[in-house]
C-alpha cells in the first residue's frame, strides 16, 4: 500500500524541480542557438566571459530570491550597492585596510537591509514602498556623500583580487559560486529557509505555527543588503572607481533573474538553482547579441521578450494559482 | 447500490414544471470527486430543505447553483429549461440568489446601496447613479419584508437578522424566483426566526422558490415542505417532510457509525491551564477557565458569541487586554503564539486554508514548522530525522494518501487537518486548541478527527473544543462551556450536557 502511494506522482513538488529542468532547457535553448550564429559563442573564454558578466546580477539576485520567497521584494538594491560601493572605496583610499573595509562595505549593505526589514517587519509598511523610499533614499546617501563624482585610486591588491582568478575561472564566479552555496543551504537545509517559504507562503498560519514572522522578514531583507554590497565590491573592483551613480537598474535585472528561475513573486515559492540559471540566461543573452552586433535597443527588446515568455510559459505549466 | 439510489430519482407532480431541477450533478476537484450524481428539485412556492452534515457536498451544490463552480457533469434546470450557469451573473440572470450564512455585503455602504450593487440605477444615461431613485425602489422593496429599515443607514449599523432581510430584498430587485438561504438562522434569536418565518411565508405566497439550508430540525420541520438529504458528497433520499420522522431524517444525514459513538472520558483532577479574566474589546469579555488534564472542554455558543475569539486569546494569535493564561501553574509572558508554543499549547484553527498549511509546502516542512529546533542540529535540518518522525506521526494519525513528500495543499481538509494536528503532536504539545475541528471534513475523516482528540485525551493531553455543532460538542466533551455576548454563560460539567441546556445558556435574553 505504501509503495502505490508513492508512485502517485507527487505533481506539485515534481513541479518544482521539473520547473528547474524548465529554465535549464531555456538556457540550452538559447545557448543553441548563438552556437548556430556565431562562431565565437562556444568557446571557454566566452563563457567564462558570460559568467563573469553575470556575477554581479547573480550576487543580486541571490538575495532578492530570498526576499522574493519569503513574500517581499527589495527595490533599493542598486542604491544600497551605490552607497556601500562609495563608502568602502573611500575607505580603502584613505588607508583602511582592504578586508577591513570590505567587512565595513558589507555592514553598510546590511544597515541598509536592516532597515527595510525593520520598516517592513515591525513597521507593517509595504515592501514595494518601503524599498521603493529607499531606492530614491540610498542613491541620495550616495550622491550626497560623494558630490556626485566619482571615488578613484582604489588599491592595487583590492583591484588584483576581484580581477584575478583561480586556475582560469574569474574570481567573481567563485565568489557567487560560494555565495550561492551558501544561499542554497540556508534555503533548503536551515530552518531559516523553512521560514522563509513559510512566511512567504502563508504569513499568517506561519504566525499561528509560532514561526518568528518578524525575524525571518528582517533576516531576508538583511542578507539582501549584503548581498548588494558584495556586488557593488566586485564591481567597483573591475572598473576601479565607485561611482555614486553605480547600480542603476539592478533590481529590476535581479527580480527579472529570479522571475525566469521560478520565483513566485507572490512568496513561498523559488530557487537559488533556478535564480542562477535565469541569470546565465540573460547574461547569455545579451552576449551573443552583442556578438552578433545587434543594436543596444534590441537586446533590451529581446530581454522583455524573454521575461515576458518565461512567465507564459509558467503559467501555462503551473494551473491558474499563482 | 450508488446506482440504486441515483435510479431512484425525486418524485415530482408530474403536472408542474419545477422551478429548479439539478440533474446527476457531478463536481470533481482533480482526481478528489465531491458530488457523486446528485439530483434535487424544487417545486414553485416551495421550501425546500438541503440537508447534510457539514462536508455533505451542501456548500458544493449551492456554488454550482449560484455559478461560483461549473459542475463536471449533469444539468441545472429552471422551469423547464437547461440554464447554463457559468458565473455568479449567469445565476442572477437566471433568477437564482443566493443568502450566505456570512453576508455578503458592503458594510460601509447604505441599505440602498447595498441592494443595488453591481447594478445601480442612472440618470443622465450611464453617467451618474440615481440614488433617489435607489432608495424609493429599496424601500418599496422593504415595505413587505420589514419597513421598520431605514434604506439610508449604513448596513454594518444593521442587527444580523436585518442585514439578512436586506440580502432577500436585494435578491428581490433581481428578480429572483428562487433564493437559496445557507444557514440564515445560525445566529438569530428565537424572536427573529419567526420573523423570518413570515418573510419566507410571504415569499413562497408570491411563487418564489425557497432551498433552505439548516442543521435545526425543528425549523426544517416547521418550514420545509421537503427536504433533500446528503451525506459524503451523496444524495441519501428525497423525503416529505411533515410525514417523514424526525430521528429517520437524522439518521440518513448522520449514518449510523456517528450517532451511536458514546463519548469516553479521560480527564483527571490534575489542572494543567487557568485562563483567568481574559477581555478583548465586546467580543470576549471577563472570560476564565480551568482545564484538567486528559480533558475535553466542549465551547459552543452562537456565531459571533466570541468562542473562537477566546480560543485565539489563549493561543496568543491576538493579544488580550485583560487577563493571564497560567499553565502548570506559571504565568506566560506576552501575547505571541511562540511564547504559548514554548508553554505547550497548539491552535487548530478554523480557517485552516488561511491559518493552517502552507499550501506548497511539503507534508513534512507544515509538519515539523512549529518544531524546527528539534529537527535541527548545527543549524541545519536533520531531513531524515524530520522526514521519520513525519511518517511515525502520520501513520499514526492515518494520513491518505500517505506521502509525505506531496504539498500539503493536494491534500482534502481531513488530512490537511491531520497534517495540523501532526505538527503539534511534532512539537510535544499538550494542550489542544480546536477551532471548528471538523468543518469542511468528510465524514468518515470526522470520525477519524474524532477518533484523535479522544486519544489525545486517553494519553494524558487536555483540550478545547470550539464547535458550533451541538452533537460534536456533545460527543467529544467532558464538560461545556456555553458562551453568550463574549461571555461565558454556562458551565455544564458530565450530567448535565444536553442539547437543551446548552441552547437555554447560548440564546441571548430578549
Amino acid at each position: 500500500m505504501n509503495t502505490t502511494a508513492r508512485n502517485a506522482a507527487p505533481p506539485l513538488l515534481s513541479r518544482i524541480r521539473f520547473r528547474d529542468a524548465g529554465t535549464v532547457l531555456g538556457l540550452i535553448l538559447i545557448c543553441a542557438i548563438f552556437t548556430v550564429l556565431t562562431p565565437t559563442f562556444l568557446t571557454v573564454p566566452n563563457l567564462l566571459n558570460i559568467l563573469q558578466q553575470s556575477s554581479i546580477n547573480a550576487c543580486i539576485a541571490l538575495g532578492m530570491t530570498l526576499v522574493i520567497i519569503s513574500g517581499g521584494i527589495d527595490l533599493s538594491v542598486g542604491p544600497v550597492a551605490a552607497l556601500s560601493a562609495v563608502l568602502g572605496a573611500a575607505m580603502m583610499v584613505a588607508g583602511v585596510p582592504v578586508p577591513l573595509a570590505i567587512l565595513a562595505a558589507i555592514a553598510i549593505g546590511v544597515a541598509c537591509g536592516f532597515l527595510n526589514g525593520a520598516l517592513i517587519a515591525w513597521g507593517g509598511l509595504q515592501p514595494f514602498i518601503v524599498t521603493l523610499g529607499g531606492l530614491s533614499l540610498y542613491r541620495a546617501l550616495a550622491l550626497i556623500y560623494t558630490g556626485g563624482t566619482p571615488i578613484f585610486g582604489l588599491p592595487a591588491e583590492f583591484r588584483a583580487f576581484t580581477n584575478g582568478n583561480m586556475m582560469g575561472i574569474p574570481n567573481p564566479v567563485l565568489i557567487v559560486a560560494v555565495l550561492a552555496v551558501s544561499a542554497w543551504v540556508v534555503l533548503n537545509k536551515t530552518p531559516l529557509g523553512e521560514y522563509f517559504m513559510a512566511v512567504g507562503g502563508n504569513p499568517e498560519a506561519a504566525r499561528v505555527a509560532g514561526v518568528p514572522v518578524t525575524l525571518t522578514k528582517l533576516s531576508a531583507y538583511m542578507i539582501s543588503g549584503a548581498m548588494a554590497s558584495v556586488a557593488a565590491l566586485i564591481l567597483i573592483g573591475r572598473l576601479g572607481a565607485a561611482e555614486p551613480t553605480l547600480g542603476t537598474l539592478w533590481e529590476l535585472d535581479a527580480i527579472a533573474a529570479a522571475a525566469i528561475g521560478g520565483a513566485s513573486l507572490m512568496g513561498g515559492r523559488g530557487s537559488v538553482f533556478g535564480t542562477l540559471i535565469g541569470c546565465i540566461i540573460l547574461g547569455a543573452l545579451r552576449n551573443g547579441l552583442t556578438l552578433m552586433n545587434v543594436q543596444a535597443f534590441y537586446q533590451l527588446l529581446a530581454t522583455g521578450i524573454i521575461i515576458i515568455v518565461a512567465m507564459l510559459i509558467d503559467r501555462a505549466t503551473s494551473g491558474k494559482q499563482g | 447500490m450508488l446506482s440504486m439510489r441515483q435510479a431512484q430519482l425525486p418524485k415530482v407532480d408530474p403536472l408542474m414544471t419545477p422551478r429548479l431541477s439539478l440533474n446527476g450533478i457531478v463536481k470533481s476537484f482533480g482526481p478528489i470527486t465531491v458530488l457523486h450524481g446528485v439530483s434535487l428539485t424544487v417545486a414553485p412556492g416551495e421550501v425546500h430543505g438541503l440537508l447534510g452534515e457539514n462536508g455533505a457536498g451542501k456548500s458544493t451544490l449551492l456554488n454550482i447553483l449560484s455559478g461560483v463552480l461549473h459542475p463536471t457533469a449533469g444539468s441545472i434546470e429552471i422551469d423547464g429549461k437547461t440554464a447554463s450557469i457559468h458565473s455568479p451573473r449567469d445565476a442572477s440572470a437566471a433568477g437564482i440568489a443566493m443568502i450566505h450564512q456570512e453576508l455578503q455585503q458592503v458594510p460601509e455602504l447604505t441599505v440602498a446601496q447595498n441592494i443595488f450593487l453591481g447594478a445601480s440605477l442612472r440618470r443622465m444615461g450611464p453617467l451618474f447613479t440615481d440614488a433617489r431613485a435607489q432608495e424609493i425602489e429599496a424601500r418599496r422593496l422593504l415595505a413587505d419584508l420589514d419597513p421598520g429599515i431605514d434604506v439610508t443607514a449604513k448596513v454594518k449599523t444593521l442587527r444580523v437578522a436585518q442585514r439578512q432581510i436586506v440580502e432577500i430584498a436585494k435578491a428581490l430587485r433581481a428578480n429572483a424566483r428562487l433564493i437559496a438561504m445557507d444557514e440564515p438562522t445560525s445566529s438569530l434569536t428565537p424572536a427573529e426566526f419567526e420573523r423570518l418565518t413570515e418573510v419566507i411565508r410571504g415569499l413562497t405566497a408570491r411563487g418564489v422558490s425557497i432551498i433552505y439550508v439548516s442543521h435545526k430540525m425543528d425549523e426544517v420541520f416547521r418550514l420545509c415542505t421537503s427536504a433533500t438529504i446528503m451525506r459524503d458528497g451523496r444524495l441519501v433520499d428525497r423525503v416529505e417532510l411533515p410525514k417523514t420522522p424526525v430521528e429517520k431524517v437524522i439518521e440518513m444525514m448522520v449514518g449510523r457509525e456517528l450517532a451511536h459513538a458514546a463519548h469516553r472520558s479521560f480527564a483527571t483532577n490534575r489542572v494543567v491551564m487557568r485562563v483567568k479574566g481574559l477581555t478583548r474589546g465586546n467580543a470576549v469579555r471577563d472570560a476564565s477557565l480551568t482545564l484538567h488534564a486528559g480533558e475535553v472542554l466542549g465551547i459552543a455558543g452562537l456565531v459571533g458569541s466570541g468562542r473562537t475569539e477566546l480560543l485565539r486569546l489563549i493561543a496568543g494569535v491576538d493579544a488580550a487586554e485583560a487577563g493571564t493564561v497560567e499553565v502548570e501553574g506559571k504565568p506566560i509572558p506576552g501575547h505571541s503564539p511562540l511564547t504559548r508554543i514554548r508553554a505547550g499549547l497548539g491552535l487548530v484553527p478554523e480557517e485552516r486554508k488561511r491559518d493552517g498549511i502552507i499550501r506548497h509546502r511539503p507534508i513534512t516542512s507544515n509538519v515539523g514548522l512549529a518544531a524546527m529546533h528539534h529537527f535541527s542540529r548545527f543549524g541545519l535540518i536533520q531531513k531524515t530525522a524530520l522526514r521519520r518522525r513525519t511518517e511515525e506521526l502520520m501513520q499514526e494519525v492515518g494520513l491518505r494518501p500517505f506521502d509525505v513528500t506531496r504539498p500539503i495543499g493536494s491534500f482534502s481538509g481531513g488530512n490537511q487537518q491531520k497534517a495540523i494536528i501532526g505538527r503539534w503532536l511534532a512539537a510535544n504539545t499538550r494542550i489542544f486548541l480546536f477551532d471548528e475541528p471538523t468543518r469542511g471534513i468528510d465524514v468518515g475523516a470526522k470520525a477519524e478527527i474524532y477518533d484523535l482528540i479522544e486519544k489525545l485525551a486517553s494519553e494524558g493531553c487536555a483540550a478545547i473544543v470550539v464547535s458550533s455543532e451541538l452533537t460534536e460538542v456533545i460527543r467529544l466533551s467532558d464538560r461545556v462551556l456555553v458562551m453568550r455576548e463574549g461571555r461565558i454563560s454556562a458551565d455544564l460539567g458530565p450530567g448535565e450536557i444536553s442539547e437543551a441546556a446548552i441552547a437555554r445558556a447560548a440564546i441571548p435574553a430578549t
